[in-house]
């Protein structure tokens, strides 16, 4: 764990002592060698359990897949900012990037934590660097209310949080998720322990987000510059996830009952923010709400309590994050070549830019859950675990299926084809790095077809 | 064939085109607060500069370094070297380096194993005759039960 740590840590030093002409070269490197080093967290040393480095950090087959988007996610978020923040004071660059950084950091600490409580704080310190660059580097005057809108949603889930983990660390004297694995199930049967049952749950599914506490995201994420919105997307809403996933351990028998409501509102969330993405004028828009929609199955999934849900949030996990950072790269690239984001006017891309439409089209494949891509993977076994869970859930994520290649396909012939407009034709070709950052965001999905166990967790 | 169109497609188009969006190229959807921030509004006076390389409405940088590869504006030693470098540490070290280590990481949990095994013990069992799976996976004569009698 240190091995990675400690190389995120020195992104500081690196930052503010490399000559500007070098900066982003130096951090683009140190940040894909950090990744690198990461993947050796895949090697999992024990066959259940923990692959523990000391008492405080350690990771196992849920954490990890999510550890290594995460430092893969930072050399990629550097790489798609490069072109919009280098004309800016160097200071202000050198700010930008430790910004992403200190993300960076916080979330390693925050997905390997072994004691909850650690989990929560870095959970919380998350939103600081997050709300400095949707609030500073944002485009219109909306980041201020999108940035409060951020803050004060997952402030007020986060809150209840505390309460009930104070409350869990007083019955049960410890909140390491080492030692609560094999605590005593809780005596939960009173209206006060339903109370704290949803003051744990509530601060993740408002970060997932759950279709009706979501919209923070749509306004965060289309504020933010394509450095937060990729970080948003990929990694912040799994935080959420994460955080359900370890906090469903402790929390039966009473998830039988009380989880009804909130997987219902998620399948209904899927239909109901799909159907907002066909109605989009505005393309990263229509990506935010994309992300509710995905977030919802795998909220379903996550509170579904079944081994092949909690493998199918996983997986879906991951390659959303993936897939939905690449559409915000993608999207960036159109607007900053035409300084909108309204998606008739980019529109006809495909005649000028070739292989741009290539990447447009394979990242909106994967959005539709084209097999044999781990979305569709991941999708397939959240649905039919819900199938299981009860038969009529079908309707509702068969229809969600049906509505979210709607609009992928959508997005792709909106920017793609058709004819193209006149002021389109002077736009600025692409540039390599544009290229080589869809690249290491589409290969990754591509390699996992082939080694899917490597994000199945510890249910399989 | 494809030189010619390509030389008169600027100006067919324009003819074409222009006609039908002449009258539609300013936007005539009521100013609502989602189309106002749909476009980028001056927040801040952008110095020349900035104007420069955000919106390329001058000089287009492939003109001064026609091999720009989107690192670096002014300097294309450093662009290149980015290049370079987020390509080699991108790619060849952590995609082809990091997936051939993926690759060989060990069967983890056995799994990979035990399919294989089980394979090979059903095709043992057809080829011999016996049933795939015995109903009882202990021996019955070693199981001693408490008769009914007793408490």
């Amino acid at each position: 764990m240190l091995k990675v740590l400690i190389p995120t840590i020195m992104l500081f030093p690196t930052i503010w002592l490399t000559s500007p002409k070098w900066l982003w070269t130096t951090t683009t490197a140190h940040s894909l060698l950090i990744a690198s080093i990461s993947l050796t967290w895949l090697k999992w040393t024990s066959e259940t359990g923990w692959t523990s480095s000391n008492m405080y950090l350690a990771t196992d087959p849920l954490s990890t897949p999510l550890l290594v988007l995460t430092c893969w996610l930072l050399p990629l978020m550097i790489l798609a900012s490069q072109n919009h923040i280098n004309p800016e004071p160097i200071s202000r660059q050198r700010l930008y990037i430790t910004l992403l950084a200190s993300l960076q950091t916080f979330l390693i600490m925050a997905f390997g934590a072994t004691e909850i409580i650690m989990f929560y704080i870095m959970f919380e310190a998350t939103l600081i660097p997050t709300l400095i660059i949707i609030t500073r580097w944002g485009n219109q005057t909306e980041r201020l209310n999108a940035g409060t809108y951020f803050l004060f949603y997952t402030l007020a889930g986060s809150l209840p949080l505390l309460v009930a983990l104070l409350l869990l660390q007083q019955s049960t004297g410890t909140l390491s998720m080492l030692v609560l694995q094999y605590s005593q199930p809780l005596q939960l049967n009173s209206w006060g322990h339903m109370f704290w049952w949803a003051g744990c749950l509530i601060a993740f599914l408002v970060k997932m987000p759950l279709y009706g506490v979501h919209l923070w995201l749509p306004k965060a994420h289309v504020e933010a510059p394509v450095a937060g919105s990729m970080v948003l997307a990929a990694v912040l809403l799994k935080l959420g996830g994460y955080g359900m996933m370890r906090m469903m351990v402790m929390l039966d028998p009473l998830s039988k009952e009380l989880a009804y409501p909130f997987i219902i509102l998620a399948l209904w969330g899927i239909i109901m923010t799909g159907s907002i993405c066909l109605r989009q004028t505005d393309l990263k828009s229509l990506i935010a709400y994309s992300s509710v929609s995905h977030m919802g199955l795998v909220a379903g999934g996550i509170l579904i309590q079944t081994p092949w849900g909690f493998s199918g949030a996983i997986i879906l996990m991951i390659a959303h994050g993936l897939v939905s950072s690449a559409l915000f790269c993608l999207a960036n690239t159109a607007y900053e070549r035409t300084h909108s984001r309204t998606m008739i006017l980019a529109r006809g891309l495909q005649v000028i830019f070739p292989l741009t439409a290539v990447w447009w089209f394979i990242a909106n494949l994967a959005n539709l859950a084209l097999p044999p891509l781990p979305n569709l993977m991941g999708e397939l076994m959240i649905i039919t675990t819900l199938f299981n869970w009860s038969p009529w859930t079908i309707l509702l994520t068969g229809l969600g299926t049906l509505i979210t290649a709607g609009y992928s396909l959508y997005m792709f012939l909106m920017s793609q084809r058709g004819p193209t407009p006149n002021h389109i034709m002077g736009l600025q070709p692409f540039h390599t790095r544009e290229h080589l950052l869809m690249t290491l965001h589409l290969i990754p999905v591509i390699l996992l077809v082939t080694k899917p166990e490597l994000m199945w967790g510890w249910c399989y | 064939m494809a030189s010619r169109l390509s030389r008169i497609w600027p100006t067919l188009s324009r003819v074409r085109l222009s006609a039908a969006l002449g009258s539609r190229c300013v936007s005539q959807t009521p100013k609502s607060s989602a189309s106002n921030a749909a476009v980028a509004s001056d927040l801040q006076p952008v110095s020349p500069a900035a104007q420069d390389s955000h919106g390329h409405a001058e000089v287009s940088p492939f003109e001064k370094n026609p091999d720009f590869h989107g690192f670096h504006h002014h300097d294309s030693f450093v662009d290149e070297w980015n290049m370079r470098l987020a390509f080699f540490f991108g790619i060849s070290v952590a995609i082809v380096i990091g997936g051939t280590f993926i690759h060989y990481l060990p069967d983890h949990g056995m799994r990979h194993w035990a399919r294989r095994e089980a394979e090979r013990l059903i095709k043992q069992r057809e080829s011999q005759g016996l049933p795939l799976m015995t109903e009882n996976y202990y021996d019955p004569s070693t199981i001693v039960l408490p008769s009914s009698g007793e408490e």
